[in-house]
């Protein structure tokens, strides 16, 4: 058992292990970018074409590596969870989406993968979906992320329009030297609200901490490392394209702004470990995003290495929290306290990563912080924005310093769990080794120098032949470092209180933010669905009768009457004997039809019209649609002659109690008739145009071997379209299936 | 119970295959002559409703090829689906039709993939329309059988 259970999350952690060797030795062996094109839809001009540069190939290796640390993570987390099959191939389809949205050089194939990173990520955090707040998260991040996707496509669309192509780089290329017309500004705003939507930023920031219901793994990677890095991924692809433009600038650094503040600030109102996590996450996202927004070179460098460092400590302490959920049973920060003990090695691990959070000297974060700095007192950020830079590092600090030594360090409280243990080496190695990947880039940061620089160089082309020199300069930040490493301890230390503080305020406040603002528009729609649903189903078959007919009627009506032609009567000529007969019966049939009120009687009469209008075909040379006329009516007769005889014993009424004498139904008759014979009349004054019965007669015989030319055109001509006839006509017993099943139950059980 | 007609029940079994036999002809002669996949399907339709009147669908829906509609109607499209595949695979356009005659001296005797598609269309429609008469059918049995027949399903 226990080697079988091991064999799967092998076989599946081998795909991100592969990749990430094969993805790293290209980048050793060839020269960027490279770029490879299929024909997909050649009629629509959609290209399969992905292009890999410096940013590409940077998140491709944050997307494999920190999904290797994911998947042999993910096998000790759900060790012994039944559905962990099923969490690795929602996590391998994760992969390979997020993969092809960073690679896609179609703005419609990015689109289609960028749907894909949504999908998944609504099926992974309803992972656990027999929780209802799962289940709750799980829509809210699919409506946020999914209808901010589709405005993206409609930015895309725009775009691809107003400039001509959809090639991602030629687009970039062009932008700059095309003049900035309405469509191309609603373009971009509407490519920012979905870039903004998938990195939850504000206002569609709410979705995010509320993501953490999903199991820690899958929050570790999509909602800290990858996917939600995918709107600041677009930015940063589009803004060579859209950085001259004032709107562009101000939005990004405005918004990002805001939000890296406002996000920091959230979190010191959160006891759980993994939205603390989530809200400090929330906020370098718009630290990304102001960083995009600015026009030096240095800001392109430090978005690469704050995505980086980013993805190099978060990870792991989402992993550490975790861990400590995994081994206490609770993320409450005031259940946990004097963890260090028991668990030395995660206490390590959490210790390393919050030393790159916090931006210490000798890790990753530092180097980040470094460039940041730099980018920022170029002049052209705006007092608003340092702010909320300093606050953000103050904020980081303290909660480093609440994931690492909080929980690890300080003694627990009254209330803490004892019954503690280590967990084992697969749920260690993840974060230990992320944690010193991030402190050995620390420490020769060079190491990824070339990296930073390819992907900076796709975001600022002027950048291509500088060489980028990162090295360790411990001088000049340590006098920035100090301040904020200061206050940081001291909001670190005032944690408690700044709670019971933000408490109060959220108490006030509560009613105009967006998350209840989201929440009662939720409310709205099953509501607004529920009376228009009432108006038009209301159940009473004469009035859905009257509604289709007398809609279709005045539709056709309508149309007749703006393209009205010349109606032509018909030159008389002597019927067969056939075509009489035939018109008798129909005639015949309807007047009984109006006349008999028993429904049994009334179904075989309706049957006679059906039947005459078969032997009209057969006499009229059309023996094929005489044949199916014959059978359905057969049919049709006798199936509802059943479900008439089921009422007629359940006595559920064995006439039609209606008044014989309905002037609106007349009414209603003599116009779908007229309408009906008024269009006949035009068709035969219009020319027919004999091109397509030419052709047919013709290649018949000649091209599809077949003298019959109604069943040559069914099989062979359109055969596509017959192919699709019987697909539906088969989906549509599936779906009819279950809903006859019920109803054949119920009478039944209402009897018994 | 429902009341049976003998001379129905007697009568069914030859009418059963006399039917199925004429659905299968009128399959067959559709590419030249009126007939077809469709209407095939449709008269073959008629023969498993005539089951279901004379004893009951349970008895019909057995009596049908994979004794259940939906799969009856899922080889059926799944038949016109690879039908296309030759004629793909031989470098044309998916569901380019492709002919093979057996005996030179009778060139009218062909088989083709044309066959195999409206072969296709045929099992698809009696199938499908067996499924919705068959269910609507059952409607009118009782109770009882219903719940057998609903646990046999599963």
């Amino acid at each position: 058992m226990g080697a079988f259970s091991l064999i799967w999350p092998l076989l599946f952690t081998l795909i991100p292990l592969s990749t990430f060797i094969a993805i790293s030795w290209a980048l050793f062996n060839h020269a960027l970018p490279w770029q490879f094109t299929w024909v997909w839809v050649a009629a629509l001009d959609v290209e399969l074409a992905f292009r890999v540069d410096g940013l590409s190939a940077l998140m491709l290796l944050m997307i494999t590596g920190i999904g290797l640390a994911v998947f042999v993570y993910t096998g000790g987390y759900l060790a012994d969870h039944p559905a962990r099959k099923r969490a690795y191939l929602l996590l391998t389809l994760f992969l390979i989406a997020m993969a092809g949205s960073v690679t896609a050089d179609h703005l419609l194939v990015l689109f289609m993968f960028w749907e894909g990173t949504s999908l998944l990520s609504f099926l992974l955090v309803g992972f656990y979906h027999e929780r209802e707040s799962s289940r709750k998260s799980a829509q809210q991040s699919l409506l946020v992320t999914g209808s901010g996707g589709l405005i993206l496509l409609a930015g895309f669309i725009l775009l691809g329009e107003a400039v001509g192509s959809y090639r991602l780089s030629g687009i970039i290329a062009t932008l700059p030297d095309i003049p900035q017309t309405h469509t191309l500004h609603l373009a971009m705003l509407l490519i920012l609200v979905g870039a903004f939507t998938k990195s939850a930023q504000i206002p569609f920031h709410f979705w995010l901490p509320n993501a953490m219901s999903a199991p820690t793994p899958v929050s570790a990677y999509l909602h800290s490392a990858t996917m939600v890095k995918l709107g600041v991924y677009l930015l940063a692809r589009l803004d060579p394209g859209f950085g001259d433009w004032v709107i562009w600038e101000l939005l990004l650094k405005g918004v990002g702004s805001v939000t890296a503040a406002w996000g920091m600030i959230l979190t010191l109102r959160e006891r759980d470990l993994k939205r603390i996590l989530a809200w400090s996450t929330v906020a370098t996202l718009g630290t990304l995003v102001v960083l995009v927004g600015l026009r030096s070179e240095n800001a392109s460098v430090a978005v690469g290495l704050l995505l980086l460092a980013h993805a190099l400590y978060k990870a792991p302490l989402f992993f550490v929290a975790g861990n400590i959920d995994h081994c206490t049973g609770t993320r409450q920060l005031d259940r946990l306290g004097g963890l260090r003990r028991q668990m030395p090695w995660t206490a390590l691990a959490a210790l390393l990563a919050a030393a790159s959070m916090a931006g210490l000297p000798l890790s990753f974060g530092f180097v980040a912080k470094e460039v940041i700095m730099d980018a920022k007192s170029a002049g052209d950020v705006f007092l608003f924005a340092r702010i909320a830079n300093t606050v953000f590092g103050i904020i980081a600090v303290a909660v480093a310093g609440t994931t690492a030594i909080r929980v690890f360090w300080l003694h627990p409280p009254a209330e803490a769990i004892h019954k503690v243990h280590e967990c084992g080496p697969a749920l260690l190695m993840p974060p230990l080794i992320l944690a010193l990947v991030g402190i050995g880039l620390g420490i020769f940061p060079f190491m990824a120098q070339d990296l930073i620089a390819a992907a900076a160089a796709a975001m600022h082309p002027s950048m291509v032949d500088q060489p980028l020199n990162l090295s360790l300069n411990l001088q000049s930040a340590w006098a920035a470092l100090g301040m904020s490493l200061l206050l940081g301890t001291l909001v670190f230390l005032l944690w408690d209180k700044l709670h019971i503080g933000l408490e109060w305020m959220d108490a006030r406040l509560g009613r105009i933010s967006v998350v209840s603002v989201y929440e009662r528009s939720l409310d709205w729609i099953p509501l607004v669905a529920a009376a228009i649903t009432r108006r038009l189903q209301h159940g009473i078959l004469p009035v859905y009768v009257a509604t289709l007919l007398g809609s279709v009627t005045f539709v056709l009506g309508a149309g007749l009457w703006l393209g009205r032609t010349d109606t032509v009567w018909p030159a008389w000529e002597a019927p067969s004997a056939g075509v009489v007969s035939a018109c008798c019966l129909i005639i015949l049939g309807a007047i009984a039809t109006a006349l008999i009120r028993d429904r049994l009687v009334l179904l075989l009469a309706n049957g006679l019209i059906g039947y005459g209008s078969a032997i009209l075909f057969l006499f009229l040379g059309s023996p094929d649609l005489a044949y199916t006329q014959f059978t359905v009516e057969t049919i049709f007769v006798i199936v509802v002659a059943a479900i008439l005889l089921k009422l007629k014993r359940l006595e559920m009424g064995n006439s039609v109690a209606e008044p014989r004498w309905r002037p609106m139904a007349a009414l209603l008759a003599a116009t779908v008739a007229s309408v009906l014979t008024l269009l006949l009349l035009m068709v035969y004054g219009a020319t027919f145009n004999p091109q397509l019965s030419e052709y047919f007669g013709h290649n018949s015989v000649v091209a599809a071997h077949g003298r019959n030319v109604v069943n040559v055109i069914l099989v062979d001509f359109r055969a596509m379209d017959t192919l699709g006839e019987i697909s539906v006509v088969m989906l549509s017993l599936l779906a009819a299936l279950p809903l006859l099943r019920a109803l054949r139950l119920k009478p039944a059980g209402g009897q018994a | 119970m429902k009341p049976r007609v003998v001379i129905l029940l007697v009568v069914a079994k030859p009418l059963y295959w006399l039917i199925l036999l004429v659905s299968v002809w009128v399959l067959l002669r559709g590419h030249h002559e009126p007939g077809g996949g469709f209407i095939g399907g449709l008269i073959a339709v008629s023969a498993t409703v005539l089951w279901a009147v004379a004893h009951n669908t349970t008895a019909a829906r057995h009596r049908l090829p994979l004794r259940d509609p939906v799969w009856l109607a899922a080889s059926g499209v799944l038949l016109a689906l690879l039908s296309g595949v030759p004629g793909w695979l031989s470098g044309q356009a998916y569901l380019t039709h492709l002919w093979l005659s057996v005996l030179p001296a009778w060139p009218d005797l062909s088989v083709s993939t044309v066959m195999l598609f409206d072969a296709g269309v045929y099992l698809g429609v009696w199938g499908a329309l067996s499924g919705y008469s068959l269910a609507l059918l059952a409607v009118d049995e009782n109770g009882q059988e219903n719940g057998e027949e609903h646990g046999r399903d599963r």
